[in-house]
C-alpha cells in the first residue's frame, strides 16, 4: 500500500518546523535542537489476514491461515485434554499422555518417528498445558501430506509400550528433582495450590513425584481413549498450502477418526474462595526471593475479562505497570516486576510476580500489595487507562504478524468458546473500555485483604522484617518439607528427610 | 532489557528435562529428502551517511508495521579488565534520557503507540529494537538519533540501574539451577580473550563502574560509524531513507577511530581435565569443550552442520547414545558457539544419579571421536541440512527476524550478501568437509573436560 502523498509532505514540514524552533543553548554536548516528538505519518489501515473455518463430520474443526512467502507449513492440533481433565487424585496423566504421543504408535516405533520427522529437517512436538493437549507438526511445504499422516497416527494411535513409559516416567522424575530446586517453578505450583486449592488447577501439571510413580499403562490408555476424539479438537493448518489442499488433506489423514462421547465437563466445584495465606518457602542461602500474590478471579470467557485485563496492565503490564515504575524504576529492588491474568475454561487468577534481594523482600512485598490494594481503593486515571489501551489496541498489527500468531488467537477463541469474529475488532473493543469499568471490575474481583502470597528465598534474612511492615501469620515451610498435596503443604513428619 | 542470546541456552537446558523425551535410531525406512525448497532472497538497500552510519532498508508490505534495529558494534568482549558487565550496564544506560527524552520515557513512548521495543547485549554486540505501527517510524528514528547524539549521563541514573542489573544477574544466573554453567565453562576454557569473562559481568566489576566509564563508553563506541540501523517492514525506501539522513545526519562523526585490538586466545595445546563444585546445582554435569573458529571462517560452515548431527533433534547422536540408549545421562546436548572470534563447541550431559561423571565423560568423547572417524553417512549429513533449512526458513518469517539476519551479515561478516548467500554454502557443505573440521578442531590435545558437582558433595562424599 502507498502512503498518500500529502503525509509525506507533512511529515517532512514537520520536520523543518521542529528545526526552526531548535535551541541550541539548550544543547548538551553537541549542537542539538530541542524539539518534541514528530507527529506520525498517515495511518495505515489493517486488513486482518484471511483465514477459514470448517468442521468434518467427525466433529473435528479444521482452522486454515494461508501464509506464502516461506515455503513452510505448520499443522498444530489442540484437544480438551490439559492437567484440568486429570483424573482425581492422579496430577500428571494428561501431561504423561501428552509426552507419550510420539513415543511410538501401533505402527511406528519411536525411534521411526524420530527418524522421520528429523530426515526431513522437520519439527514434532507434543505436550500439555492446563486447558489443552498439543500436537504440532512443522515442514517444509513438499512434506505436508507426510506432516498430516504423522500427526494423525501420533494422535490416534500411541502404543504406550511398557518400556517407554517406564523412560518418560523417569525423565519426568528426574525433571521434578531440577524443577524443585529451580524458586521460580516452586513459586508457581505452591501458588497455585494456594489459589485453587485441590482443584486440578491447583496441582502441577507435570505431577508430584508420588503420583507419577503410581500412574499405570491402564490410567494413561483410558484417559487417551477418553479425551483424544476428533469431536473434542481443532486442527489448524498454517502456511504454504491452499485452503483446498488444507482441507482435503485434513479430510484424508483424519477424516476416518471415530468420534466417541464427548468428555465430561470440567467443573469449578471444589475451588476455594480467595482466601488470605502467606506462605514462605525456605530456601536458605538463596540470593533473591521470588514473590508472588494474586488470587482467584474470572475465567477466559466472563464478559467482564477484557476490562479485568486492561485493570490488570495499568498494575503490571505493558502500557502500563505501576508495579514496574514502583519497584523498579524508583526503587531499583528488582529487574522486573509484572502481574498478568491467567484467563482459563472455567475459572482463572490474576498474580503480581518479582525477584528481588533477600534482604529486600518484605519491602518488595509491602509495595506489591500496596498497589493491589490501590488499584480497588482509587479510580484509575484517565491518561493512565488511554496509555494501556494505547498500547493494547496500537499494538494489534503486530500481534497478527505472522500466520502462526492468527492462527492461535483463532484456536484461542475456539478452545474458549469465544466468538472469533470478534478478533479483529479487538481494537474497538479494547478502546470501548472506560475508568468506571475499570473501577467497576476492580471492585467486584480484587479482593486484596484476601492474597494468596508465596515467597521463596532465605527465611533467614527476611522473615524478621514482615511483621515491621504489617506481615503476620506467616506459615513458613523448609523446601525440603514442601507437599503440595497435603493440605498444609508440609509432608506428615515420619516422611520428612 | 536482556543480556544476552546465549545465555537462555542454560533455561532450554533446563526445561528440555521437563518435557525430555526419549528417541532412539534414525529409521532407515525413510529414504534421505533433498532440501529443494528454496527460501526466497532478501530484498534491501543498503547505503552509508557520512558521519559513517551504515543504514539497511528491506520493505515488507505485508502487515502495517516497521521493525526499527540500532546495532552498535561493541559488546561484553570490548570491556576494559576489571569492568566485566559494563557493556550491558550501559545498554540500561541507553534507557535513561537524552537531551529531548526523558528517562524511561523511550520505551513508555514506543508503548504508548502499540510498540513493543528492548535491547540485548551479547559478547560481540549490543542491539536496541523496536517495532511499531507502520506510521510511527519517524518517532522511532528520532529517539535512536537523540540517544546517539545526546544520551544523559549521571550519577544517579547510574547508582539506581547497577541495582537493577544486579538483581538480573542474581535472577537470571544466582538463583537459577544450572545458570552459572557458562560463567564456570567461560572461565575455565579461556585464558587471554574477553570471551573468558560473562555478558552479565562480576557483582564486584558492576560495582566498581564510575561515571567516567560511561562517558568513555559513549565516546568511544556509541558512534555513527561503529552502528548499523536496519528498517523492515511497510514503508517506502525513499521517503525513510530522507527521515534517515535528517534524524541521523545531524550527529556527528566519531572524534577518534574505534579500536578494534582484542588480545587474542593462545593456541591450547594440552588437555585438561577439572572438577569444580557449584551452587544451585541439582545434578552433577559433564561438559567436553574444545576451541573453535570464528563465523564467516570457511570451516564454520561444516562446524554447524556438525554440531547438528551431534545435537539436532531426538535422534542425533548425543542424545540416542548417552539419553536413550546408554542411559548415563538425563539429558545431553552439543553447541558450536560460532561467533565473531574464535569460541567453543561444547557438550554437556547431566549424569543419571545411577552413573558416574568419569562414565558420562567417556561416552561424550567417544561420539565426539566417532565423528573424526569416518563421516556422516549421506542420510545423516541430508537431516541436518534439512534441519538447517528448516532454521532458516522459519527464522526468516518476522520482520524482526529479518533485520536481525541482515544487521548480523553487515556487523559481524561486514558483508550484507552473506545474508542470502550462506544457503548455497551450507548446502555445498560435504560429509569429508565434517569429517576433516572434526579432525580439525575436536582434538585429544586441545580438550577440556569439566566436571560440575553440587556444592558440598565432595565433601559428603555423594
Amino acid at each position: 500500500m502507498q502512503t498518500p502523498r500529502v503525509s509525506r509532505i507533512g511529515a517532512l514540514a514537520a520536520l523543518v518546523t521542529g528545526l526552526a524552533v531548535a535551541s541550541p543553548a539548550a544543547a548538551q554536548r553537541v549542537d542539538w535542537p530541542s524539539e518534541q516528538p514528530p507527529p506520525p505519518l498517515l495511518r495505515r489501515h489493517v486488513d486482518f489476514p484471511e483465514y477459514q473455518i470448517r468442521s468434518l463430520d467427525n466433529g473435528l474443526q479444521v482452522v486454515y491461515v494461508g501464509h506464502h512467502e516461506q515455503p513452510a507449513v505448520n499443522v498444530r492440533m489442540i484437544l480438551r485434554a490439559g492437567a484440568a481433565t486429570d483424573p482425581p487424585g492422579q496430577p500428571g496423566v494428561a501431561s504423561l499422555v501428552g509426552q507419550l504421543l510420539d513415543q511410538g504408535t501401533t505402527t511406528r516405533s519411536a525411534q521411526e518417528i524420530a527418524g522421520a520427522i528429523d530426515s526431513i529437517g522437520g519439527a514434532l512436538s507434543v505436550g500439555t498445558a492446563r486447558d489443552l493437549g498439543f500436537i504440532d507438526v512443522l515442514v517444509m511445504k513438499d512434506s505436508f501430506d507426510f506432516a498430516l499422516d504423522l500427526l494423525a497416527d501420533v494422535a490416534r494411535r500411541p502404543a504406550f509400550a511398557p518400556a517407554e513409559i517406564e523412560r518418560q516416567r523417569n525423565q519426568v522424575l528426574s525433571g521434578l528433582q531440577v524443577s524443585y530446586d529451580d524458586p521460580a517453578y516452586v513459586a508457581s505450583v505452591v501458588f497455585n495450590r494456594l489459589v485453587y486449592g485441590f482443584h486440578p488447577y491447583g496441582l502441577p501439571q507435570a505431577g508430584t513425584p508420588r503420583s507419577i510413580r503410581t500412574i499405570t499403562r491402564g490410567d494413561l490408555v483410558a484417559f487417551h481413549r477418553t479425551h483424544y476424539l476428533p469431536n473434542n479438537a481443532v486442527l489448524a493448518v498454517v502456511g504454504d498450502v491452499t485452503a483446498e489442499e488444507a482441507f482435503a488433506g485434513v479430510e484424508r489423514a483424519l477424516g476416518d477418526w471415530r468420534p466417541g462421547p464427548p468428555p465430561p465437563a470440567v467443573t469449578a466445584d471444589n475451588i476455594p474462595r480467595p482466601t488470605r495465606r502467606l506462605v514462605v518457602i525456605n530456601r536458605p542461602g538463596a540470593v533473591q526471593t521470588v514473590i508472588h500474590a494474586g488470587h482467584v478471579a474470572l475465567p477466559r470467557a466472563h464478559p467482564d475479562f477484557m476490562a479485568f485485563d486492561v485493570a490488570i496492565k495499568i498494575l503490571g503490564g505493558e502500557g502500563g505497570n505501576r508495579l514496574g515504575s514502583v519497584l523498579r524504576t524508583a526503587r531499583s529492588l528488582t529487574y522486573a516486576a509484572s502481574a498478568d491474568i491467567a484467563g482459563r475454561q472455567i475459572a482463572g487468577d490474576f498474580m503480581a510476580k518479582t525477584d528481588t534481594r533477600s534482604a529486600a523482600t518484605a519491602e518488595a512485598l509491602r509495595l506489591t500489595v500496596d498497589e493491589i490494594a490501590r488499584l480497588r481503593r482509587e479510580r484509575v486515571r484517565e491518561r493512565e487507562l488511554r496509555s494501556a489501551q494505547d498500547y493494547l489496541a496500537g499494538s494489534f498489527p503486530i500481534t497478527i504478524e505472522t500466520p502462526n500468531a492468527i492462527a492461535a488467537q483463532v484456536l484461542e477463541a475456539i478452545l474458549y468458546g469465544l466468538d472469533v469474529d470478534e478478533i479483529e475488532y479487538f481494537p474497538e473493543r479494547i478502546n470501548a473500555v472506560n475508568v468506571r469499568d475499570i473501577e467497576r471490575v476492580a471492585q467486584a474481583w480484587l479482593r486484596p485483604a484476601n492474597l494468596s502470597m508465596v515467597l521463596v528465598g532465605d527465611a533467614s534474612v527476611f522473615l524478621r522484617d514482615l511483621p515491621g511492615v504489617g506481615f503476620d501469620r506467616i506459615e513458613v515451610i523448609p523446601l525440603s518439607e514442601l507437599d503440595l498435596t497435603a493440605a498444609d503443604l508440609r509432608r506428615p513428619s515420619r516422611f520428612r528427610r | 532489557m536482556r543480556s544476552t542470546h546465549r545465555a537462555s541456552r542454560c533455561a532450554a537446558f533446563r526445561r528440555g528435562l521437563l518435557i525430555a523425551v526419549v528417541f532412539g535410531l534414525a529409521s532407515a525406512a525413510v529414504a534421505p529428502v533433498d532440501a529443494a525448497v528454496r527460501p526466497p532472497k532478501f530484498d534491501y538497500r543498503i547505503t552509508t551517511l557520512d558521519n559513517g552510519l551504515t543504514v539497511i532498508l528491506s520493505e515488507d508490505h505485508s502487515t502495517p508495521i516497521v521493525n526499527v534495529q540500532m546495532w552498535y558494534h561493541v559488546g561484553s568482549k570490548n570491556e576494559p579488565a576489571g569492568r566485566t558487565g559494563f557493556a550491558h550496564l550501559f545498554e540500561h544506560l541507553m534507557f535513561k534520557g537524552s537531551h529531548n527524552v526523558r528517562s524511561d520515557e523511550h520505551l513508555s513512548m514506543i508503548s504508548s503507540v502499540g510498540g513493543e521495543g528492548n535491547a540485548y547485549t551479547t559478547e560481540d554486540v549490543t542491539v536496541f529494537f523496536q517495532t511499531v505501527p507502520a506510521q510511527y517510524l519517524p518517532l522511532v528514528l528520532w529517539l535512536e538519533a537523540d540517544r546517539m547524539a545526546t544520551l544523559r549521563i549521571s550519577q544517579r541514573t547510574l547508582d539506581s540501574e547497577r541495582e537493577v542489573v544486579k538483581e538480573e544477574r542474581r535472577w537470571r544466573y544466582e538463583n537459577e539451577p544450572f545458570g552459572l554453567l557458562s560463567e564456570i565453562l567461560y572461565d575455565e576454557a579461556f585464558t587471554t580473550h574477553p570471551y573468558k569473562h560473562q555478558t552479565i559481568g562480576s557483582m564486584e566489576d558492576i560495582e566498581a563502574a564510575s561515571i567516567e566509564d560511561v562517558q568513555d563508553f559513549f565516546d568511544t563506541y556509541y558512534v555513527p560509524e561503529n552502528a548499523t540501523l536496519t528498517i523492515v517492514g511497510d514503508f517506502e525506501s525513499d521517503y525513510a531513507l530522507q527521515m534517515v539522513e535528517h534524524y541521523f545526519g545531524r550527529v556527528p562523526k566519531a572524534k577518534k577511530p574505534v579500536p578494534r585490538n582484542l588480545p587474542r586466545e593462545p593456541e591450547v595445546t594440552e588437555s585438561r581435565r577439572l572438577t569444580v563444585e557449584a551452587d544451585n546445582w541439582p545434578l552433577p554435569a559433564v561438559v567436553v569443550a574444545h576451541p573453535i573458529t570464528y563465523d564467516g571462517h570457511p570451516d564454520a560452515y561444516p562446524l554447524h552442520i556438525l554440531s547438528k548431527i551431534l545435537s539436532d533433534g531426538q535422534s542425533a547422536r548425543i542424545h540416542r547414545s548417552l539419553v536413550y540408549e546408554q542411559q548415563v545421562a538425563v539429558s545431553a546436548f552439543g553447541q558450536g558457539v560460532i561467533i565473531e572470534d574464535p569460541n567453543l563447541f561444547y557438550a554437556v550431559a547431566l549424569v543419571q544419579p545411577s552413573r558416574t561423571p568419569e562414565q558420562v565423560a567417556a561416552a561424550l568423547i567417544a561420539e565426539l571421536d566417532r565423528a573424526k572417524a569416518a563421516p556422516p553417512a549421506d542420510g545423516e549429513l541430508q537431516r541436518a541440512k534439512n534441519q538447517f533449512a528448516r532454521d532458516y526458513v522459519i527464522g526468516r518469517i518476522s520482520i524482526e527476524q529479518k533485520g536481525m539476519h541482515l544487521a548480523h551479515a553487515q556487523v559481524i561478516h561486514d558483508d550484507i550478501t552473506t545474508a542470502d548467500a550462506e544457503f548455497d554454502i551450507f548446502m555445498n557443505v560435504s560429509r569429508e568437509d565434517v569429517q576433516r573440521v572434526a579432525q580439525t578442531y575436536l582434538r585429544d590435545d586441545n580438550r577440556l573436560v569439566l566436571t560440575i558437582l553440587p556444592r558440598g558433595s565432595r565433601r559428603t562424599g555423594q
